[in-house]
């Protein structure tokens, strides 16, 4: 699967473009000259340690932070303070939460069926009927009209790929999407994943999920300090590691 | 005292619920408002004989109430808003606002707008009435200012991050995401204040509007007799922000998802 996507993105421009991005918060130097691109259609998975900058990268590429230097292209679109940037390259990449910040005062079809309705303009009726669709795949049909509190964690996470999935991105961003999860619910929310990567999802997802980080990336980046330490299939990153930081890393996550 | 809410049928949904009791309370008001001069007059004097002008009066509170009761919350909005802005000079205008406002007596605040401002600007010579609205409106809205400002800092940063992240500009992500939820935390804070009003408007007295104290101090000193008619004032008061109580638990309700009330 993966090399057949690689070859389909061979000879077009990346997707997602980073070039020299360094944030700093304060005196702590969160990335530090971080250079790297995303293809259309490949599931890369970010690991490290936390702290390591790998969900602010993430959030750099959708401008939830800023970064105080170098440039990353989106799909075409610079990101930078430009409001009618931001609208436009928000549209077309979606975000999931850890703490999947659901709207509590909607029910999960409305959650859903809000950003359509007020982004692409669809009238009521067409953005609930395309909401219903999407809760349906990914298993909620039963729920769509309970409110975020009548749900666990994992449906609630679901729910919250289903709606930025009703935006039609052409990227989802996952930050550690079953970091807050009880561990029988984590299952169910990798399993949606996998699915959206087998229908061809550009996927950037951070995660200390190793399995999943094996089973579905087409990439491994590995953050050490603000920096990309490695990049890797993962067939060489977890089987051919030299790097002795991160076979120590692998080391103890895999307990 | 027991809420309206629990007369309707245990199986009604919260919202089925809370819609009846904001029907039932609106429509007790303006009852109420229309016709307490019917049975008012079968009581003794000095009562049955001016239920015509109690009446009156109590409609003439309620209009001071309402009218300044709604634009304060939205000045409210806006100073808390204000309060809340990156650009400094929104900020200080919004804290100025609220700082005077809250640091001065209402009933300075209501002889300001009457006597003071016409005097300094001609063109601002209103109706004692209109004078009595906009000083209330302009005290009540910087109280509902800082009560708008804590919901909206409740609400978690999270919220507006998963909003902005789905391409929401700011207007709907304040519309849809913030504002909802903001408005729900600052309820009970903004019902104290709208209680408060409805018997501050009695301050409107001091430049003449007739209003339910006006009325109530007029026909003591006409009768001798204080102690009927100031009872009768306080009751119609308390009837008042009682129907107003039933219909704010009602909304308070509305908004409760969650079902944290009992």
């Amino acid at each position: 699967m993966s090399h057949a996507k690689q070859a389909d993105a061979a000879g077009k421009a990346p997707l997602i473009t980073v070039e020299g991005v360094n944030k700093r918060f304060g005196d702590h130097h969160v990335l530090v000259d971080v250079s790297t691109h995303f293809n259309a259609g490949e599931v890369a998975v970010i690991i490290g340690a936390s702290g390591s900058g790998k969900s602010t990268l993430l959030r750099t590429l959708n401008r939830l932070e800023t970064h105080d230097s170098g440039r990353i292209v989106v799909d075409g679109i610079v990101v930078d303070d430009n409001a009618k940037h931001l609208d436009a390259l928000r549209a077309e990449v979606g975000m999931v939460f850890q703490q999947f910040n659901l709207f509590p005062h909607l029910s999960a079809l409305e959650n859903v069926a809000l950003a359509p309705r007020r982004v692409r303009k669809l009238d009521r009726a067409a953005a609930l009927e395309r909401a219903a669709s999407l809760l349906d795949r990914v298993g909620l049909k039963a729920h769509q009209h309970k409110h975020p509190f009548q749900l666990s964690g994992g449906q609630q996470q679901r729910v919250a790929i289903a709606r930025a999935l009703a935006m039609q991105p052409r990227v989802m961003l996952f930050d550690e999407p079953t970091s807050a999860l009880d561990p029988e619910m984590v299952k169910e929310v990798l399993d949606v994943m996998k699915a959206l990567a087998r229908e061809g999802m550009t996927m950037i997802v951070v995660t200390h999920e190793m399995g999943f980080a094996r089973e579905v990336g087409d990439r491994i980046l590995f953050f050490d300090r603000g920096r990309i330490a490695c990049d890797a299939p993962p067939e060489q990153f977890f089987d051919r590691q030299d790097n002795d930081r991160i076979r120590a890393f692998l080391g103890q996550v895999a307990h | 005292m027991n809420g309206l809410h629990s007369i309707w049928p245990k199986h009604w949904s919260r919202q089925a619920n809370s819609s009846a009791t904001m029907a039932l309370a609106a429509a007790l008001m303006l009852l109420i408002l229309w016709l307490m001069a019917i049975p008012m007059a079968h009581a003794p004097e000095p009562i049955g004989n001016n239920a015509q002008q109690f009446a009156e009066g109590t409609r003439v509170t309620v209009q001071l109430t309402l009218v300044a009761g709604l634009s304060g919350v939205l000045l409210g909005v806006l100073a808390a808003l204000g309060k809340l802005s990156k650009v400094a000079l929104l900020r200080w205008v919004a804290a100025t606002y609220i700082w005077i406002m809250r640091g001065t007596p209402l009933l300075v605040q209501v002889l300001f707008v009457y006597f003071a401002l016409p005097a300094i600007f001609p063109a601002l010579r209103m109706s004692d009435f209109a004078s009595a609205s906009i000083a209330l409106a302009l005290n009540v809205g910087a109280y509902n200012a800082e009560a708008i400002r804590a919901g909206l800092l409740a609400v978690p940063k999270g919220q507006i991050e998963a909003a902005r992240s789905l391409g929401l500009n700011r207007w709907f992500t304040f519309i849809d995401v913030t504002f909802p939820q903001a408005f729900k935390i600052s309820l009970p804070p903004l019902v104290n204040n709208i209680v408060a009003l409805l018997k501050d408007s009695s301050l409107a007295y001091a430049i003449g509007v007739v209003e339910l104290t006006n009325v109530g101090n007029r026909i003591q000193a006409a009768t001798f007799q204080p102690v009927a008619t100031l009872i009768t004032t306080a009751t119609i008061y308390l009837l008042l922000t009682t129907v107003m109580t039933q219909f704010s638990t009602a909304v308070e309700r509305r908004f409760d998802v969650e079902g944290k009330l009992a």
